[in-house]
């Protein structure tokens, strides 16, 4: 069955670090630049991203992401710097075009916003295991019928998608046409929903009932198989994302005064 | 007090008119082999369900009577709470998943952890349970990617894990190899024997009247008996039941061998059993000629494999080198789970594309053909019927294959009609098809296949969840077929079922043919069959043990 989750197994440090200390890391690259306001935090963390990536491994998993990145980074740059309301001041010209200071100013916070989000996400999604993600969280208190939830998603999806192609099989079996240009597949493809959904429906009602016997409504606390509690190097690592958020505040204040 | 007491236990499926559950009354002693015998919609299935409190707490409708179960009434107890005292096997091991595990280690431990086991604890019994049913190099794989066989032992795995004190299996073996499905009664004796008590579901009745202290038998959600193995297999009308006795059974009456306990004549349902009264069995027996060498093929080649490989994962092959040639004898495929059997007759369906090699149909090669060009030629019966089934009513379900390989309403209309009628659905030609049960849907996938009238009839495990009846039926759709000049293909573990209606048997294993040749020689060779994990059909197994010389492969090749 092929896997939705975008997690790369390797056995790294970034690996190993605990999913809080990688949730919070988000939390630090997202929130430090907007409290300090400067640019140059945003490529402090921009950094302190690649050097993770590189370090976890995982650094050519982004490139495409990036690259998918600046198709939209580049529309903002276009609109921005050529019809932002505040544009007063003429940069440089490109041909007919005139770029103006404010709008590329802008524009150059919203991409590196952008760019700064995706690298903090992709270092905590290409990192961790769904299964584990879900588990830490149950140990840290969130119910096992929203961890269950989670979890149902990335094995029921892949499951879909299986049953879709049995059920493909099948009707190519019974002389339906389904190779062949764009359009016969096209064709192919709605009476596939109907089915897909309908054995979805009776799956779910079935999967209640196996959840049931497995004393999934239990009142007994729930054993988990692994305990996961935050290591000293996690520690640390939030500490310092802590005293990142800390100095940003510190720079916002220092230079509103 | 007896571990269960079922007092006069009624229950009706909301929406229906008839009841499931009709007076059911019986108890159980702790350890104890229950089997539980009779024909489809006798209401064994149901009966299961209200073991584990599913009836009435999940279904809803309408509950009469007791069902006591260490104390404790199943319909009133949270099933939660329950299923720490009765674990349930599914019928159908696909349903019994949790779908939120990634791998069978963690899929066993799932139902330990809802329960609190300690953490020590679920490791040691899922190790154990593992081992058990011979699972281990399978524990980092995940559980939806296993086959029909390998999803059944880690089903019965993650019940027998939570160590209940009542375990209930419904049909537990049907997709399992026949000693794969020895393997099974084994492990669940010796649960038997520890004091656990297990209440099972089954068709192959050879197995419940060698390992069951009692045996339930029903018809139509009544309760017909309860008593011994000997006594209910040697009662008169078990035709009219809907139950086929075992195999010994059938031969012991027919050769007039019983023996006579107070007033009733009762024959013996086991090997052991009959072997203690060997002195009333004639000498000899003439049994089937045994042909020596290759029996002639009368030239009507159906399928010709070269050189044939094929893998899903490049470093795993699943079938290396195949060459093989079909005729239009009647063909049966029989090898472990997992030997490569549903893929051969996928790739001759032309679903899967082989790596190297090639298949030629009637001297055409295939891989030039999309499968629906093929289809109107090659009919597919999947193994499970759920995944080939698309339309709310019968009719227009089997309608489907004529009516895309062009044939007019009404030409479908007939074909659809003759189908129906050749696997005795007739009258559920306007039920919408999810509302049947697994052994009637099995039918429809059949019967949609068949009216497509194609020269090839490949049937993945036809036999799953059919009662003696339904074996009967499908043992009939292959003779007639056959004499049409059709050429039927099926992938079984039933051995028996091979033995009486298919002439040509292939031992596969690994991806490789083992043997292949008449049933007469096959079933003799006991080296190939020990590697396929097979077993003999029961008739010949019986015959070497009491001695007579030659061929017997069905209980009527036992003439004096």
């Amino acid at each position: 069955m092929k896997s939705i989750s975008l997690y790369v197994d390797k056995d790294t440090c970034l690996t190993r670090l605990h999913p809080f200390a990688k949730m919070f890391y988000i939390l630090a690259a997202v929130s430090a630049p907007l409290i300090g306001g400067a640019l140059w935090i945003y490529g402090l963390f921009l950094a302190i991203s690649l050097c993770l990536l590189i370090s976890g491994k995982i650094i050519r998993k982004v490139f495409p992401l990036i690259a998918f990145s600046f198709t939209i980074i580049i529309t903002i740059f276009l609109i921005h710097g050529l019809f932002n309301q505040e544009n007063q001041k003429v940069l440089f010209h490109l041909g007919p075009l005139a770029f103006y200071e404010e709008g590329l100013l802008y524009a150059a916070r919203i991409g590196l916003n952008i760019l700064n989000m995706l690298l903090a996400f992709a270092t905590f999604v290409l990192t961790t295991k769904p299964a584990d993600l879900v588990d830490d969280l149950e140990q840290a208190g969130f119910s096992p019928r929203f961890g269950y939830m989670i979890s149902s998603v990335f094995q029921i999806i892949p499951q879909m998608m299986g049953t879709m192609n049995t059920i493909m099989d099948a009707q190519r079996s019974r002389g339906m046409e389904t190779e062949g240009s764009l359009f016969v597949r096209a064709k192919a493809f709605i009476p596939l929903i109907s089915p897909v959904v309908s054995s979805s429906l009776i799956n779910t009602r079935e999967r209640a009932i196996a959840l049931e016997v497995r004393g999934f409504d239990s009142k007994n606390k729930k054993t988990f198989l692994r305990e996961h509690k935050l290591a000293g190097k996690d520690k640390t690592f939030m500490l310092l994302m802590a005293l990142l958020i800390a100095g940003s505040i510190v720079w916002r204040v220092l230079t509103w005064l | 007090m007896a571990l269960i007491e079922v007092t006069n236990l009624k229950y009706r499926y909301p929406h229906t008119e008839n009841l499931a559950l009709d007076g059911i009354d019986f108890k159980v002693e702790k350890g104890q082999f229950i089997g539980i015998a009779g024909e489809n919609k006798a209401g064994k299935s149901t009966l299961c369900q209200a073991f584990a409190g599913l009836v009435p707490t999940m279904f809803r409708g309408a509950y009469g009577g007791k069902l006591l179960i260490d104390g404790a009434e199943a319909a009133k107890t949270p099933i939660a709470e329950l299923c720490q005292k009765v674990g349930l096997v599914f019928q159908n091991p696909f349903n019994q998943l949790s779908g939120a595990k990634d791998t069978v280690f963690e899929e066993i431990a799932f139902g330990l952890q809802n329960l609190g086991i300690p953490r020590e604890e679920i490791f040691k019994r899922v190790e154990e349970n593992l081992k058990l049913l011979d699972i281990e190099e399978y524990r980092d794989r995940n559980p939806f990617d296993l086959s029909g066989g390998q999803t059944q032992r880690v089903a019965i795995a993650s019940i027998l894990a939570m160590e209940p004190q009542v375990i209930v299996l419904d049909e537990p073996t049907s997709q399992l190899d026949p000693q794969g499905s020895e393997e099974v009664f084994r492990v669940v004796e010796k649960l038997a024997k520890t004091g656990i008590t297990i209440i099972m579901v089954e068709q192959k009745m050879e197995k419940l009247a060698s390992y069951c202290d009692k045996i339930l038998l029903l018809h139509k959600g009544k309760q017909i008996a309860y008593d011994t193995p000997e006594r209910i297999f040697s009662r008169d009308d078990l035709e009219e039941l809907g139950v086929k006795p075992p195999v010994y059974t059938q031969v012991c009456r027919a050769l007039e061998v019983s023996r006579i306990e107070g007033e009733d004549r009762l024959y013996p349902v086991t090997l052991a059993q009959m072997e203690r009264l060997r002195d009333q069995f004639p000498p000899t027996l003439t049994g089937r000629t045994f042909v020596n060498g290759e029996q002639e093929i009368d030239g009507q080649e159906v399928f010709q494999i070269q050189d044939l490989k094929f893998h899903y994962l490049p470093d795993i092959p699943v079938i290396e080198h195949l060459d093989l040639c079909l005729d239009a004898r009647p063909t049966a495929i029989i090898g472990q789970n997992g030997a490569g059997k549903t893929t051969l007759v996928k790739l001759l369906k032309g679903l899967l594309k082989p790596n190297a090699g090639n298949i030629f149909f009637e001297d055409e090669d295939i891989s030039q053909k999309t499968v629906a060009q093929l289809a109107g030629k090659v009919g597919y019966v999947f193994q499970n019927p759920d995944d080939q089934i698309f339309k709310n009513r019968v009719m227009e379900e089997v309608m489907v294959g004529p009516l895309n390989l062009g044939k007019s309403r009404e030409e479908a209309q007939k074909l659809a009609a003759d189908a129906l009628e050749m696997v005795g659905l007739t009258d559920a030609a306007e039920e919408n098809p999810y509302d049947l049960d697994l052994s009637e849907r099995k039918m429809v996938a059949i019967a949609s296949v068949v009216a497509m009238d194609t020269k090839v009839l490949i049937l993945d495990e036809p036999t799953i969840a059919q009662d003696a009846n339904g074996r009967v039926v499908l043992g009939r759709i292959v003779q007639t077929l056959s004499k049409k000049g059709k050429f039927v293909l099926a992938i079984l573990h039933d051995m028996d079922f091979v033995a009486e209606y298919f002439e040509r048997v292939i031992i596969m294993a690994h991806g490789k043919v083992l043997s292949d040749g008449l049933g007469e020689k096959v079933f003799y060779e006991k080296e190939s069959l020990l590697k396929a994990r097979l077993e003999q059909p029961h008739t010949t197994r019986l015959c070497e043990r009491l001695g007579y010389e030659g061929a017997f492969l069905t209980a009527e090749d036992m003439k004096v």
